[in-house]
């Protein structure tokens, strides 16, 4: 666990609102290392989702630069972020972001046509991740004809099918019931303790951050602790 | 993502959003089924004309008095219009003038024609129609109709009447057969030949005509139909005719009080009429596809917007630009297609109801053709709309930022 597979250096964001500019990340600097489970904490507008944009790069700072796994994403065209996005992280938002006319197999293949695999292949990879994630009969199901924790394990499946080194999980359970949130994280911790992924978790809960490794806690768009949590280790 | 996914996601979005597609693709349907009838009628129209042009008649030329240039396409059937009565004016074709040109070699025959509206009864329905008195020695030779049934005016013919084929079947209420009598302007005619058209007309011996038609004078003719003896030699025969008749009238080229006209010349006059009024009408129709292309535009708009979040969750997966605006270039140019498609259909449809629509035109006899080329033009032109009308809603959804679009509800 010593390979930085994400590095920020002086990161800032500022957003601009009519004439007043306000700054949601104020020169973080922050390295994520290859197969963590890393917690980002903090109250509403403390700059959490902003920091989950960009390491997510949706975004792309506005001074200082992000590096994931050496390439600095702010000199990637549109195009390239996006194609090394669909590569390189799956997300795991709170409100699932299942797309409504497509059953979960379709869902889970969409990253998969994205990268272009093979038609084949790529449904075979489907049926695996959806076994995987334990929804094998209800592969043919609408979102709408599953539950909430049955939708957030297809996203689960559909982060997963193009093999991302890096889930980036955006409240994961902030919509489920203590259960099913509960198996949602246990869920993210085998994928960490058994497939070696890194996984970034942004979350208000205190508690789910006891799941993680370790622990970033941002206040009103910087820094005030980094934790480690040896208690979480994998077996 | 491979053109063939995109295509797949396009025909998607059309499926899930029905009323909305359906509502835009009806705009398209309807442009494409104007368009179409109106080419089909053109077309149509344009074949039957070159039908009669190939078919027998280049070498017949009509002489008429008065002068009208190009003889219009109404004038024809009109038999050149009130001019042509001694009583209201007195330019008229007569004998003398049939004498002059009997002495041209061009000419092989020489047809003297006098028409006139008449009241016409059979088993105690009445109307009224056309009867042209002709020269009933050379008028079966003249003629470019042919007969159904019975036969055509002989020389030794009284009060023998040859009608039209809508006159015999449909004009009264029980149909006219051969050797039934057919009372008109108050004489019996008996009926001996049907012609193989649509018409209502009514040809007897010219000595009859004179007899039932009270203001034409004997010898004096409405209409002179000659067949020439060589058609290669069209434009000649005309020349030699017309001067030939200026000599005898005693009028100057810029006098002459007479028209000859090739039947050749008034199919191209009614060619041309036809052609600029199909295309008036094409230019119509074409407006209906515009408004109907605004309505893609207007779709793809509503989609892009709706669809946004659907956007931001497709490029966080790593959906690239070009893959975002291809799902919707494509989407647009489904409903093309589909409007395109079901506008051929409607518009077939359609076109074989045109000539009962128009019928009042006498140039728009003969059948609507919807021809491959129209087709193949509709489509295309409603596959470009579409990807024109897509283009703009299409690059901004690609343009979209995915934070933007993903906070998006």
């Amino acid at each position: 666990m010593t390979e930085t597979i994400m590095e920020l250096k002086d990161v800032w964001k500022i957003y601009k609102m009519g004439e007043v500019e306000v700054p949601a990340l104020r020169g973080i600097s922050v390295g994520i290392k290859k197969g963590d489970f890393v917690a980002i904490i903090g109250a509403s507008g403390s700059g959490k989702s902003t920091m989950m944009n960009l390491i997510g790069c949706l975004d792309i700072p506005s001074r200082g630069s992000l590096y994931l796994r050496s390439h600095d994403i702010s000199t990637l065209s549109e195009s390239d972020l996006a194609s090394f996005r669909g590569r390189t992280i799956g997300f795991i938002f709170q409100q699932y972001n299942l797309i409504q006319s497509m059953s979960a197999f379709e869902n889970v293949m969409l990253p998969l046509e994205f990268l272009e695999y093979d038609d084949q292949k790529a449904a075979k990879r489907a049926r695996e991740i959806l076994a995987l994630v334990g929804l094998s009969d209800k592969m043919h199901h609408r979102p709408t004809q599953l539950s909430g924790g049955q939708q957030q394990r297809v996203s689960i499946a559909r982060c997963l099918a193009g093999d991302p080194e890096i889930i980036l999980a955006d409240e994961p359970t902030g919509a489920l019931d203590s259960v099913t949130g509960r198996e949602v994280l246990d869920m993210l911790h085998r994928l960490w303790e058994n497939n070696g992924k890194t996984i970034i978790m942004v979350t208000h809960d205190l508690n789910l951050a006891k799941y993680a490794h370790t622990t970033i806690e941002l206040k009103d768009g910087e820094i005030m602790k980094i934790s480690e949590n040896n208690e979480v280790n994998k077996k | 993502m491979k053109l063939n996914k995109c295509s797949k996601h396009a025909f998607n979005m059309v499926l899930h959003s029905k009323l909305r597609s359906w509502l835009t693709i009806t705009g398209i349907v309807i442009g494409v089924a104007a368009v179409i009838a109106i080419v089909s009628i053109g077309d149509g129209m344009q074949q039957s004309l070159n039908a009669q042009m190939n078919a027998l008649g280049g070498d017949i030329v009509t002489i008429t008095p008065g002068f009208e240039r190009g003889g219009g396409m109404f004038g024809y059937r009109g038999g050149g219009g009130g001019g042509a009565q001694a009583t209201t004016n007195q330019i008229v074709l007569g004998r003398s003038d049939v004498q002059a040109l009997k002495g041209l070699p061009d000419i092989l025959l020489i047809d003297t024609n006098i028409r006139e509206s008449v009241n016409i009864s059979y088993l105690g329905k009445t109307g009224k129609v056309s009867v042209t008195g002709v020269d009933q020695k050379v008028w079966s030779q003249i003629t470019t109709t042919t007969i159904l049934t019975g036969r055509m005016l002989d020389s030794a013919d009284q009060n023998v009447i040859v009608i039209g084929g809508n006159l015999a079947s449909s004009y009264f209420s029980q149909p006219v057969g051969i050797n039934k009598m057919v009372t008109i302007n108050g004489g019996s005619f008996r009926v001996v030949g049907i012609l193989d058209d649509q018409t209502t007309s009514v040809y007897m011996p010219i000595q009859m005509a004179y007899q039932v038609m009270p203001d034409k004078t004997n010898d004096i003719y409405d209409t002179l139909v000659v067949k020439i003896r060589d058609q290669n030699q069209l434009d000649e025969s005309i020349a030699n005719i017309q001067n030939k008749l200026m000599i005898s009238r005693h009028v100057t080229q810029n006098k002459m009080d007479f028209s000859v006209t090739s039947r050749k010349e008034m199919q191209q006059a009614r060619a041309a009429t036809m052609s600029s009024m199909s295309n008036f009408l094409l230019a119509i129709a074409a407006v209906s596809l515009i408004v109907g292309s605004i309505g893609i535009a207007n779709t793809m708009f509503t989609s892009v917007l709706e669809k946004t979040k659907e956007i931001g969750i497709m490029k966080a997966i790593g959906a690239r630009n070009p893959d975002i605006l291809l799902i919707f270039l494509f989407n647009a140019a489904f409903i093309g297609l589909v409007g395109g498609i079901l506008g051929i259909i409607l518009g077939t449809i359609l076109s074989g109801f045109m000539p009962a629509l128009m019928g009042g035109l006498p140039m728009a006899r003969g059948t609507a053709i919807v021809s491959l080329n129209s087709i193949i033009m509709a489509l295309s032109v409603s596959v470009i709309v579409g990807i024109l009308a897509g283009i703009i809603p299409a690059y901004q959804a690609s343009k979209l930022k995915p934070v933007d679009a993903l906070r998006y509800e």
